[in-house]
């Protein structure tokens, strides 16, 4: 919102402080002044100049050599392209140094070879008409020497432009007067209110005692709470004067004409939309407020057809709605060159009505921008009475026709709110030593009334803040606080009791998991969309499921909330695999699925991924994972796909898993993990060719689980260790651990560990070469047990089908 | 006076300068000898040539005994330490010629010692945290050490705790502010039914954490936030945030700005200026935009801050009585500030990222930038 300085200037003092300093005391106080605009400060420095001769350029046909006087003994002389350079005309001159509005600032130069000391300007370059022809003539009296400010009259101003937002919570400072209050109270000036009782009674005396031709009915239920109307007859619709287009541009709004133009002033002003309507363009001789109970099209006032719904409020005569409540006028009513007769509208409406219609419409007026901000329905007679004020100080000759009309609630009946505060709990919540005097001061130059009770007052809100801004202790806390200056508060650290804290067991394993893999596991960190869209469910082929899915989403890419990390893993696969060959990447991400009494269920995934073109990542990967657990105190086991157990973090039916590449990881007896490789059917619509291994691990487990660290130190060994190779033989596709869990069956104390110390392939077998570990901690082994074990271990794996070779 | 010389000499004197000058030829021969040989059993031969049983040095010690003590003083250590010279100088030698055996063996088995890693074209170098996470830690850590616990939630919410219970009833102007995905259509959904949608801000958190504990505490919630807006270098529909909150006893404004500008100075690793303004949110009364002195120009006024000399940070405000009363606190007895900051903002300011679309692209062109090695 634009707000002049001079207009301001109308209801209080306003400092002579620089731009800089007014704007940014408001911006600490009240609200975020997002531009300043100094208006008129280049025609103080331009000046009536008088033509005393001219030549043609030496260089240039189309340029003149300009001499002229700006008093009897400064006579300077310009290079001038216009067309209408005559001897003895008065022009504005504007000397070097001038910035003109469309930004050139004026400097010394030679333009072909001569020197020129400013320019003599057109209507444009004063910033006057958006277009103009040659220089700009100024009447034959205009006082040689005399700036382009006094001469038209003007004033300089500066405007502010403040950050609509911020004002989402304050109606009383979407107009002048509400902003003057504010002002007022930041600079410690006194409030000019001219809007008295003696100036409204002095206006009513215009009111007659004849019938209103226009009445007011409410029909029913609707976005209405307050609605004067008032009759005007014989007023003439012409230009408006200079200063009020002067103001209603500089706040923005192009002039339309005097009776428009007082419309807009009045609400820039005070705040509160109006409406003038033609009067004789009203059917019947009453306007009836009331809610749609049909759908119709209404052209409004910037002749767009809008599609209205039943519920919305409108003012119709007997042929239909006028105008669309709080929002804008119909184009058929309004005030136009023709007019005679008006009828005013001062209303107010409900600010979820008229912003729930104003949303759906996307139509945002001035008009519906105040109204949603919840205005003060007490402000309509003043309003009324301040458009009154203008249409007959424009049009002298207009009367008005009977009295106010009005329809709504009886305004006396609403509440006068009033708060209890106390000197001392606002300095405790400011931290902050406060004088009673100062107190009061800001509270009256607010318009907050207050009443002293012992230690503690009674603040009475002005109705205009009571809307919904001001309703209890807290907001008069700010009230006090923003007038002061947050910055004149001294920080201080609180007195407050020593708590230990920590992270969660579930925030320090998602530490570890990133530490470990990105130190052993080399992998980078990505965070991909929770969001994903059914084309990537279907890329991968994932089974269908049901998603949980947005109702409002921007686009069908991101609409579902992900049901497992495995859609967005291979996302990014496919995003990578253009650039690289191999790479490695995790993700700790959520998962969400649907649940039947709490709506959703989240839970925290890890997802690996190795991908390499050329070699199988598979065992990479896997001791990776085996690490990674290990490392976090649990005693993962990797068991076979079974059909039995369904895993939750794969669904067994995604054809997306590789036949044999596959683990389930089973920590404390639940499935909460797997280690997989990605089928190559999935991979080829991926368009991914090479390995790609992923590694899931549900992270959920550890929300209120921590894996204790088990180790014990145990005294050195005092005896040997003895070990035992055996080689066996197995068919190809046998697998190291089926040798491995031969021997797991054979139960010795002395048996520490077999391993795999060797294996080739020939002849379609594969040798397997063991290696057992025996030890016996209480005494060194007799040749005996070390044969009995040793035939033990061999019978063991032969009894398995691996044959001693 | 019996002299017993190998050589004639006049007296004492002129005796031992005549052995000190031999000795100097026996060392002189010795290194001469050494210096040719190159065969481990040469070596010894010379080694046994000068000490051995009937060596020169040898000879010349056994001669010592017969020496007067004056003599003895004065050409005893210097025959010794002429002995442990040519020991010591054999083994050096020796010692040299294993070496040198050994490193012919060694250079039939050398290796490329310039092979590592970063020069290989199929290897796995390196791996790294994302710049999110990055921060992220660095500013909990921060928190926790000033007493902050760390919380998360729901990022799938109900209205009670995204918004009514944050004080922004249905019709607020504050959910235009806020555009919210929703799972169920609000206009169309019966008035009963629960509503869900995605977080739009950490502030769901509040309520939740002050219903698991008893003031005073302080909390921070960091996490990803939905909206619904148009993708663009500076907007995204998933962004991070850090909510936190204080609730104890007489807490005011100006502890407030004590914690901000103590974190602040934590963060920024150094002093920042900060400033409040009012600032309109509805959880918040008082409300206030805290903005820091520009850290480009210093409050000069540049075109980051757009020549103001502030640039605005972070919300924050105490804590709407009814928001405490939502989270089941009486507002009479405790009160207490909360305050929120865009992760993903002090991200981009740390790396100078200039499209903030990058941190959820999953392009390892982006990742791969922050290597921890």
């Amino acid at each position: 919102m634009l707000i002049s300085i001079d207009w301001i200037r109308d209801f209080t003092d306003v400092p002579n402080l620089p731009a800089k300093d007014i704007y940014s005391r408001f911006t600490l106080a009240t609200a975020e002044v997002e531009d300043v605009v100094t208006i008129g400060e280049h025609l103080e420095k331009i000046v009536v100049a008088e033509i005393l001769s001219f030549e043609k350029h030496p260089e240039a046909d189309k340029l003149n050599l300009v001499t002229f006087k700006i008093s009897e003994t400064d006579i300077r002389k310009v290079v001038c392209g216009a067309n209408n350079v005559k001897v003895g005309i008065r022009i504005p001159y504007a000397p070097l140094g001038v910035k003109l509005p469309n930004g050139l600032l004026l400097e010394a130069k030679k333009i072909r070879g001569v020197l020129s000391e400013g320019m003599l300007c057109s209507e444009e370059e004063l910033g006057f008409a958006e277009e103009s022809e040659g220089i700009m003539e100024l009447s034959q009296d205009a006082p040689i020497g005399m700036n382009m400010l006094t001469y038209f009259k003007m004033k300089k101003d500066t405007i502010l432009d403040i950050d609509n937002k911020s004002l989402t919570h304050r109606p009383d400072l979407w107009g002048h007067f509400g902003m003057a209050r504010e002002f007022g109270a930041i600079f410690e000036t006194p409030l000019k209110n001219k809007f008295t009782k003696e100036w409204a009674t002095g206006l009513k005396k215009h009111f007659t005692l004849d019938s209103s031709p226009i009445k007011v009915r409410l029909d029913g239920e609707s976005a209405a709470l307050a609605y004067f109307g008032l009759s005007l007859s014989n007023v003439v619709v012409g230009e408006s004067p200079e200063w009020l287009k002067v103001r209603l541009k500089a706040c923005g709004l192009r002039s339309i004409n005097n009776i428009v133009d007082v419309s807009n002033y009045v609400m820039l002003e005070l705040g509160m939309p109006l409406h003038i309507f033609d009067r004789d363009l009203i059917n019947g001789n009453e306007v009836v407020i009331k809610r749609l109970t049909a759908e119709t099209v209404f052209k409004t006032l910037d002749e767009v057809d809008r599609k209205l719904e039943v519920g919305d409020t409108v003012i119709s005569d007997t042929k239909g709605p006028l105008v669309l409540a709080g929002i804008m006028g119909g184009l058929h009513s309004g005030v136009s060159p023709a007019t005679k007769n008006v009828f005013i509208e001062v209303a107010n409406w409900k600010a979820a009505l008229v912003r729930r219609t104003s949303t759906r419409l996307g139509l945002r007026s001035d008009s519906s921008q105040r109204f949603e901000k919840t205005l003060d329905s007490k402000l309509c007679e003043r309003t009324m009475l301040r458009t009154l004020e203008l249409i007959l100080e424009l049009c002298p000759g207009a009367k008005v026709v009977g009295g106010l009309e009005y329809g709504g609630m009886d305004l006396s009946l609403i509440p006068t709110l009033k708060i209890k505060t106390s000197l001392k709990k606002i300095q405790t919540v400011l931290g902050l030593d406060l004088s009673e005097e100062k107190l009061l001061s800001i509270f009256h130059a607010l318009d907050f009334q207050t009443e002293k009770n012992n230690s503690e007052f009674f603040v009475t809100v002005p109705s205009y803040r009571s809307t919904k801004d001001v309703e209890q202790e807290s907001d008069l806390i700010e009230e006090i606080g923003r007038i002061i200056g947050y910055d004149n508060i001294t920080p201080k650290s609180p007195q407050d009791i020593i708590a230990p804290v920590k992270l969660t067991e579930l925030q320090k394993i998602q530490r570890r998991v990133r530490d470990f893999m990105v130190l052993q596991g080399k992998s980078f960190e990505v965070m991909s969309y929770p969001l994903i869209g059914d084309t990537l469910l279907k890329h991968c082929s994932w089974p269908h499921s049901t998603s949980l899915k947005l109702v409002n989403s921007l686009s069908q890419e991101h609409d579902l909330m992900r049901p497992s990390l495995i859609p967005s893993l291979l996302e990014v696969c496919e995003k990578n695999i253009k650039h690289h060959d191999r790479f490695r990447f995790f993700e700790i991400g959520r998962a969400y699925q649907e649940d039947a009494k709490n709506f959703s269920k989240e839970s925290l995934h890890l997802g690996a991924v190795f991908v390499d073109k050329d070699k199988n990542p598979f065992i990479d990967l896997m001791n990776v994972a085996t690490n990674l657990l290990t490392s976090l105190n649990l005693s993962p086991e990797f068991v076979e796909m079974n059909t039995k157990f369904e895993n939750a973090l794969v669904p067994s039916e995604w054809i997306g898993i590789h036949p044999f590449e596959y683990q389930n990881i089973r920590v404390m007896g639940k499935f909460a993990g797997a280690v997989f490789s990605v089928h190559p059917l999935v991979l080829r619509n991926l368009k991914i060719k090479g390995h790609v291994t992923v590694f899931l691990f549900d992270l959920s487990l550890f929300t209120n689980y921590s894996a204790k660290d088990k180790t014990k130190y145990k005294p050195l060994n005092k005896f040997p260790i003895s070990t035992f190779d055996w080689t066996v033989v197995a068919g190809a596709d046998s697998l190291a651990s089926e040798v491995l869990n031969a021997c797991k069956k054979v139960k010795l104390k002395e048996l520490r560990d077999v391993q795999i110390l060797d294996v080739f392939e020939s002849e379609n077998k594969k040798f397997f070469t063991l290696r057992a570990t025996l030890l016996d901690e209480a005494q060194t082994m007799t040749s005996e047990v070390l044969k009995s074990a040793e035939s033990a271990l061999v019978d063991a794996t032969s009894k398995a089908g691996f044959n001693l070779k | 006076m019996k002299i017993f010389c190998p050589y004639k000499v006049k007296n004492i004197y002129e005796a031992v300068i005549n052995m000190t000058h031999d000795l100097e030829k026996i060392k002189h021969d010795f290194l001469t000898k050494l210096h040719s040989l190159t065969k481990e059993a040469d070596i010894l031969n010379l080694k046994s040539e000068f000490t051995g049983k009937t060596g020169v040095v040898s000879e010349l010690l056994k001669s010592l005994k017969d020496m007067n003590p004056e003599e003895r003083k004065s050409f005893g250590p210097k025959a010794n330490e002429l002995k442990d010279f040519i020991t010591e100088q054999c083994s050096l030698f020796l010692a040299k010629i294993e070496i040198e055996e050994i490193n012919k063996k060694l250079a039939l088995d050398r290796i490329d010692i310039s092979m590592t890693e970063n020069i290989q074209a199929k290897s796995i170098k390196s791996g790294g945290y994302h710049p999110r996470t990055i921060i992220q830690q660095e500013i909990e850590d921060i928190f926790l050490s000033m007493g902050f616990d760390v919380l998360d939630g729901p990022h799938i919410e109900d209205e009670f705790h995204n918004f009514e219970a944050l004080n922004i009833p249905a019709d607020h102007p504050a959910r235009d502010m806020q555009d919210t995905f929703w799972f169920h259509d609000p206009q169309k959904t019966p008035k009963e039914t629960k509503k869900y949608l995605l977080r739009t801000h950490t502030s769901n958190i509040q309520v939740r954490g002050m219903l698991s504990r008893k003031p005073p505490f302080r909390f921070i919630a960091p996490g990803v936030v939905f909206r619904s807006e148009r993708t663009d270098a500076s907007h995204e529909m998933v962004f991070t945030q850090l909510e936190g909150m204080m609730v104890g006893k007489d807490i005011s404004v100006s502890n407030l700005i004590y914690f901000m500008k103590t974190i602040l100075k934590e963060i920024f690793k150094r002093d920042v200026e900060v400033r409040l303004r009012p600032g309109f949110f509805p959880f918040v009364e008082p409300g206030f935009e805290l903005d820091i002195s520009c850290l480009i120009c210093g409050g000069k006024g540049c075109s980051v801050c757009k020549q103001i000399g502030w640039v605005e940070l972070l919300p924050c405000g105490m804590i709407h009585p009814n928001v405490l009363k939502a989270g089941g606190i009486d507002p009479e007895e405790y009160n207490g500030f909360a305050f929120g900051l865009g992760l993903d903002r002090l991200v981009m300011m740390r790396y100078g990222i200039d499209d903030i679309r990058h941190l959820q692209s999953g392009d390892l062109r982006f990742n791969s930038q922050f290597k921890l090695f």
